[in-house]
């Protein structure tokens, strides 16, 4: 290990990764009556066991299931607590939708129900667990209803649910997404009701929570970013001035190296040296390297490049070869 | 054009035996059956001739080529047959709405699937080098259609802006050194990303559409679902737009779905060779009867669209394409009424589907359209026209 760098630097690859071709044709398939669940079902155990080892082969530190069978970043969550999600809504800036969950009504007093986000039992240990941010939740949902009081109310009764339920089954991190303040910001009166929302979706959770502020720059935010409630920040390094981060870090550091929306795929050379200048600048506790947002917006062939650059990165700056 | 003019936006579903067929995929009697069952329904008199060509499946190159103006000439029949007064044919023709511009197009390499939404799907491609059209891409299913359509005709073509947005750049910005600072690393993407968008608009679309107009195309609707991606790239896309049609002689309008509209404003007051938006609304409206502005959620912006100087007519989404709910005519007879009362002129509104029907079955486009129809009829009654 480099003298600069913090110790440890780890990797892994959160969120919902892309599904195969064989996967896109069976659920078509599906909708129009031309094949079977089984045969779905099967396509599906193809791509986690494939992403399983796309992750073990770049040597990464901590496992998804990618969440394959997601149809968006809030869908299981809307159905285990038994919300409509109807409204198809554009996912920030790109040619990509989800739709709304729709929250009238208080949802403390629904049963939430979280199996289905439970990772499949293939997935080696340890384990990352990805779950919306309260604020993107909050800000994303169709509702009339205070947003600031949902936000409380989402994080107590659906995401720390969700949290411990993850951490239960071996996930040490829990990645929570966060693109509504990297790409609208946030304003002053929503911060505090933020971070009590943090803190109530960590109360109790034994796993680190990294909350990752993507799609933006979050150099203007980087003062309050590093004091929040959690165990590191993400930061999107394609949208962000690396030397906006300021310094000294509280907090550990969630590094996005590789960019998420192109299908350019780095260099592991750049990126390590990236790594290593992301480390020397911010110095924080403990530094993860990942990519820059989730790559579902990518096609899957790529996606597993930036994945194993990702970890070929990480490893030329841990276990150096010698001269 | 007529006050309430009705027309499809541009994709219906392929049906099953379009598509099997064509990938030279066994058919089921349940396939033949659907070609039998739609060709009856929609009074295609030569339609034992496409059941004679599904029975010689596999099929080759001249036969798939048949394949295709069965499928086209059927869909044209669907959206007649449900009354509409502008048609085309549910781009039977072509594998989809980027992916038939980008083949047929230089400087693009085809990437793989990346989903838009659910279970939904398209082949996104990188830009690797300058574009350029190759060969016009509407010529031969343009000549087709005109030769079999009996109603007015409005080809949908995908507009440059969308083609650039759901496409990787692999040659217009290369240099991803996130080592730089992010305000330069910013002001290269942005300078690269408009050479892109507008060499497709004056490489690809342009010529294209004087492709189109030379074989007597009078109306082209320009497809832009991709328009209000990026928040601060609206002027680029307008100017995309002119770019593509100024000066050539046709009447042109876009497509705009599954936005918020608020945002093209003003960035559209620059748009004025744009006779008609279609836009999107049903998806965001209320189901309740009504024709009240508390009852009409879905079109608040309308008056947005009312105040462009350039008065352009607007397309109404009254049908939502996400459901399978068939919205009654007396629904549709609202929305248009209220449109109307916001616009004080029935002549400056058209009467569509939010977008393309491609994800709805036959049966439940068909059947949402016909309502459509009905409802207008119902509106031009309350109307007086």
């Amino acid at each position: 290990m480099s003298a600069a760098l913090p110790d440890p630097v780890l990797a892994y690859q959160p969120g919902i990764y892309p599904r195969s071709e064989r996967v896109v044709a069976a659920t078509r398939g599906l909708e129009r009556g031309r094949v079977t669940q089984a045969e779905v079902d099967g396509a599906y155990r193809e791509d986690l066991d494939d992403f399983v080892q796309v992750q073990k082969q770049a040597r990464l530190d901590f496992f998804s299931d990618g969440l394959l069978r997601w149809q968006d970043i809030f869908r299981p969550l809307a159905h285990a607590a038994g919300v409509p999600a109807r409204i198809l809504t554009r996912w920030f800036d790109n040619n990509a939708f989800f739709r709304a969950p729709e929250l009238e009504t208080p949802l403390g007093s629904r049963d939430v129900i979280l199996d289905a986000i439970v990772p499949d039992g293939s997935v080696p240990l340890p384990r990352v667990g990805t779950l919306p941010s309260p604020y993107m939740f909050s800000r994303a949902a169709a509702t009339h209803a205070d947003r600031n009081q949902l936000m409380l109310d989402i994080a107590r009764d659906v995401l720390q649910p969700a949290a411990r339920v993850l951490a239960g089954a071996g996930c040490r991190l829990i990645h929570l997404q966060e693109p509504w303040v990297g790409f609208f910001g946030i304003e002053g009166g929503d911060v505090a009701p933020f971070e009590r929302a943090l803190a109530a979706l960590g109360d109790g959770v034994d796993a680190g929570i990294v909350l990752h502020v993507y799609y933006g720059d979050a150099g203007r935010f980087a003062d309050w970013l590093r004091r929040l409630p959690v165990h590191a920040v993400g930061v999107d390094l394609v949208e962000t001035d690396l030397a906006a981060l300021g310094t000294g870090w509280e907090v550990g550091l969630m590094a996005g190296c590789v960019d998420g929306r192109s299908s350019i795929v780095e260099d592991e050379e750049r990126t390590a040296e990236l790594v290593r200048r992301v480390a020397e600048t911010v110095q924080p506790p403990v530094l993860y390297v990942s990519s820059s947002s989730d790559l579902e917006l990518l096609p899957r062939d790529v996606a597993r490049l930036k994945v194993q650059c990702l970890g070929g990165a990480v490893r030329r700056l841990t276990q150096p070869v010698a001269p | 054009m007529k006050p309430l003019l009705t027309h499809e936006v541009g994709s219906l579903d392929k049906p099953s035996w379009r598509v099997k067929a064509y990938a030279g995929q066994p058919l089921s009697e349940d396939d033949v059956e659907s070609a039998r069952h739609w060709g009856e329904r929609l009074s295609v008199p030569e339609y034992p001739a496409l059941i004679d060509l599904l029975r010689a499946a596999p099929l080759g190159r001249e036969q798939k080529q048949a394949l295709r103006r069965w499928s086209s000439l059927y869909a044209v029949r669907l959206l007649e047959t449900a009354g509409l007064d502008a048609v085309y044919d549910g781009e039977q023709q072509r594998t989809e709405m980027y992916d038939w511009t980008v083949a047929h197009s230089e400087g693009f390499e085809r990437r793989g699937s990346v989903r838009a939404f659910d279970n939904k799907y398209y082949t996104k491609a990188a830009a690797t080098g300058p574009v350029s059209l190759r060969e016009p891409f509407l010529n031969d299913e343009f000549a087709y259609i005109h030769s079999v359509a009996q109603a007015e005709l409005k080809v949908p073509a995908t507009g440059a802006y969308t083609i650039a947005d759901w496409s990787f750049d692999e040659h217009y910005y290369r240099d991803g050194d996130l080592t730089l600072a992010a305000e330069q690393r910013r002001a290269a993407r942005h300078s690269s990303r408009r050479r892109f968008v507008l060499d497709v608009a004056r490489n690809i679309i342009r010529p294209n559409m004087q492709a189109l107009i030379g074989l007597g195309a009078r109306w082209i609707q320009v497809d832009e679902p991709g328009a209000s991606t990026e928040p601060d790239e609206l002027e680029l896309f307008a100017e995309s737009f002119n770019a593509s049609v100024e000066g050539l002689d046709a009447t042109f309008s876009t497509h705009l779905c599954f936005s918020d509209y608020d945002l093209f404003f003003p960035a559209i007051e620059a748009m004025t060779a744009c006779r008609q938006f279609a836009v999107g609304f049903a998806n965001y409206d209320s189901l309740e009867l009504g024709t009240s502005h508390e009852s009409r959620p879905g079109y608040r912006v309308i008056p947005k669209f009312r105040d462009l100087s350039y008065r352009p007519i607007l397309g109404l989404g009254v049908v939502d394409i996400h459901s399978d709910f068939i919205e009654s005519p007396e629904l549709v007879r609202d929305r248009i009424l209220y449109a109307v009362d916001v616009f004080d002129d029935p002549h400056r509104i058209h009467v569509t589907p939010d977008c393309g029907l491609r994800t709805r079955s036959w049966q439940v486009a068909f059947a949402k359209l016909r309502n459509m129809v009905a409802g207008t009829e119902l509106a031009r009654n309350a109307l007086g026209l």
